[in-house]
């Protein structure tokens, strides 16, 4: 069999990174003992045979996410590579807002380049049939706003980016 | 028998009492808010009324909708489901005020059995036991004390005036007593502006079981044995079960006649559920009036599988003046059943509900399998309504068998889109005290530890090999582009959230 790697793709579960390579009936993530063998028994459903054992996985693709499903365990997996498009968490004098529970966004009240000072309010969500505003934690301009009106938003996920204010 | 029914609620038990009345030759009609338009319990019934925005307040809510669409479609009976209307005495009145049968009991029960005060002299005087209690006449700390030593140690002192854990607190013994009653008593006034305490005997470790009832217009009352709904959190549950690990059968026929006496005692018709609280167990074994639920539970399906009676089909035959098809003689549990219900829910983040769209989503069959859903691939799980997915029901000859079918198939029901507690539903099938048995209602308080999930390794390579076969192209090659024109979200039906 030619050891010819198909694709490498980087993956990341929470903060741990691994490296898959999958090559043609065969596929090895790093660190496993041994490669599985794979097939694709329909879109939604890779078989992943290891030791002559079968295992039905089921993948769906949720942006850069993927959710996997193994034998009753659930996994939440990020393929997007590593550096690109990562808005989530410290770059330097970025702060990410974003919904503390599932939420419908109902109003977007300024824009990218507005100024705004401590405690104004930049998003009104609404959820459990409560509004909640979101409000500036610190002065700073609006860098960048990744909803709508209208948007159901998951927790976690950012929503508007604070810039440092220029002069400060 | 009916022409045909409003079904005035939405998902999974909309779908269920679609099929009870094609069952029954009953035509149906489904309600659908903006947000269910398209939703398959809206396609389930033979026709379906739109009746306003997504928010609950404004359509299933809403008795002036629910009543127009039963003029618009020409409906001549209603079925409330559970939630929503359902124990809304307002709402049966106005169904009988506007000449539709109403599957259920009287308005004037529901409303009896509402108010918890009603409920428990209604109980008493049927000679059912309930949890005891008095309101101290002498509201001074001495006199609280002096109640709480006649009833016994442990207590719970309550705000007679309130609820929702405020004014509340246990005392072990009679040493705290005093400083307790005051603090419940400054608590009290403070939240509902009346200090008035009550004193109740706290119960330790007690299971939730409830039996079933059902009763005709023609006098006839029977119970379907009961359903253990012990494994609970904040008051909602998780799962239930039938037999109940705890109950002998002279405990059982003991239950079964208390809640026959109180179904008889308040003159109730139609389904219903009394709950108890159970201390102890076996023969020895005390049970407690807790509350009457005066409508069909979402557990149903689990007395439906012990003793292999359609509850939603027996509703609509009562509805219509039919006498109940059963005697007390004819009914018999067989075998063990178990309810799990999967909650669009991340219990590592507090169990907050989740949103978003179920990109896989495909339900177990087998042998001894039953799923009741309202949802489908592609559905829209929102903030809207409750978060429940689907109710998950084995049947199987013993306690060991039903959860062992229970696992395997939660094993083999893949729900991808939204976090969901099916993995820590596995887990608490999985844990030795409820193999055991040993099931209370402070059970997940008490063991939230052991429930807390560790992916196995191999589960997780599994996954990453899957995940990279899966990929189109090698990802750090390719752009965010290639993985959006091979995203399911442009292949999903899109949904809009209006306020």
């Amino acid at each position: 069999m030619e050891n010819h790697v198909v694709k490498r793709v980087i993956a990341r579960i929470d903060d741990e990174t691994f490296e898959v390579d999958v090559f043609d009936g065969t596929v090895s993530v790093a660190g496993a003992a041994a490669p599985f063998a794979w097939d694709r028994p329909e879109a939604d459903a890779v078989g992943i045979i290891s030791d002559g054992r079968r295992r039905t996985v089921f993948v769906a693709a949720d942006r850069d996410r993927r959710w996997a499903f193994v034998d009753g365990a659930v996994f939440e997996v990020d393929v997007a590579p590593a550096g690109a498009r990562r808005r989530l968490g410290s770059r330097h004098h970025h702060e990410s807002l974003s919904a503390p529970m599932p939420a419908t966004v109902v109003k977007v009240a300024v824009a990218p380049g507005v100024a705004v000072a401590r405690d104004d309010i930049v998003l009104i969500l609404e959820a459990m049939k409560m509004e909640l505003p979101i409000r500036a934690p610190r002065a700073g301009v609006v860098e960048a706003i990744h909803c709508r009106e209208g948007d159901l938003v998951q927790p976690g996920v950012p929503l508007l980016d604070l810039d440092e204010p220029d002069a400060e | 028998m009916m022409k045909r029914l409003l079904i005035a609620n939405r998902g999974e038990i909309a779908v269920r009492i679609a099929r009870a009345c094609r069952e029954a030759g009953v035509e149906s009609v489904a309600v659908y808010s903006e947000a269910d338009r398209g939703a398959p319990h809206a396609r389930a019934a033979d026709r379906a009324v739109a009746i306003g925005p997504a928010s609950a307040a404004a359509s299933y809510l809403s008795i002036p909708a629910i009543l127009g669409a039963a003029r618009e479609s020409g409906a001549d009976a209603v079925h409330p489901g559970y939630g929503f209307l359902s124990e809304n005495a307002a709402f049966a009145e106005a169904c009988a005020g506007a000449g539709l049968a109403f599957v259920g009991p009287p308005a004037a029960v529901i409303e009896r059995m509402g108010s918890k005060i009603a409920a428990r002299e209604a109980m008493q005087a049927a000679g059912v036991p309930v949890v005891p209690g008095v309101t101290p006449r002498d509201q001074h700390d001495a006199g609280v004390a002096a109640a709480a030593a006649s009833l016994g140690y442990p207590v719970i002192v309550k705000a007679s005036a309130g609820g929702g854990g405020k004014g509340m607190r246990v005392a072990r013994d009679a040493e705290d007593i005093g400083e307790l009653a005051a603090a419940a008593r400054r608590e009290a006034e403070a939240a509902f502006g009346d200090g008035t305490l009550y004193v109740e005997r706290l119960l330790e470790r007690p299971r939730h079981v409830e039996i079933q009832v059902m009763a005709d217009r023609h006098g006839r009352v029977v119970h379907l044995f009961e359903r253990d709904c012990s494994v609970q959190r904040r008051h909602q549950k998780i799962i239930e079960e039938s037999p109940s690990p705890a109950l002998s059968p002279a405990l059982r026929d003991r239950m079964g006649a208390a809640a026959v006496a109180a179904a008889r005692a308040v003159g109730y018709e139609n389904a219903g559920t009394v709950e108890f609280l159970v201390e102890g167990e076996g023969d020895e074994a005390r049970f407690y009036f807790l509350e009457m639920n005066t409508r069909l539970q979402v557990e149903h399906p689990v007395t439906e599988a012990v003793t292999g009676v359609d509850l939603v089909r027996a509703q609509l035959a009562v509805a219509a003046g039919e006498p109940l098809p059963w005697r007390q003689e004819d009914l018999a549990p067989r075998g063990h059943a178990i309810e799990c219900r999967l909650y669009a829910e991340d219990p590592a983040a507090g169990f907050l509900p989740q949103a978003g769209t179920l990109l896989v989503y495909r339900e177990p069959v087998g042998p001894g399998v039953r799923v009741d859903s309202g949802v489908e691939r592609g559905s829209a799980i929102s903030v809207h309504y409750d978060p429940l997915i689907a109710k998950l029901i084995v049947h199987a000859e013993s306690r060991p068998a039903a959860i062992a079918r229970a696992e395997a198939a939660l094993r083999a029901f893949p729900v991808l889109g939204v976090r969901t507690n099916g993995p820590y539903l596995i887990r608490l099938l999985q844990h030795a005290e409820f193999r055991r048995g040993g099931i209370h209602t402070g059970f997940i308080g008490e063991h939230g530890a052991d429930l807390a999930g560790c992916p196995a390794a191999a589960d997780r390579d599994a996954a990453l090999a899957a995940v990279a076969v899966f990929e189109p192209e090698a990802v750090s090659a390719a752009g965010p582009a290639a993985l959006a024109a091979r995203s399911p979200w442009t292949d999903l039906r899109g949904w809009r959230i209006t306020s």
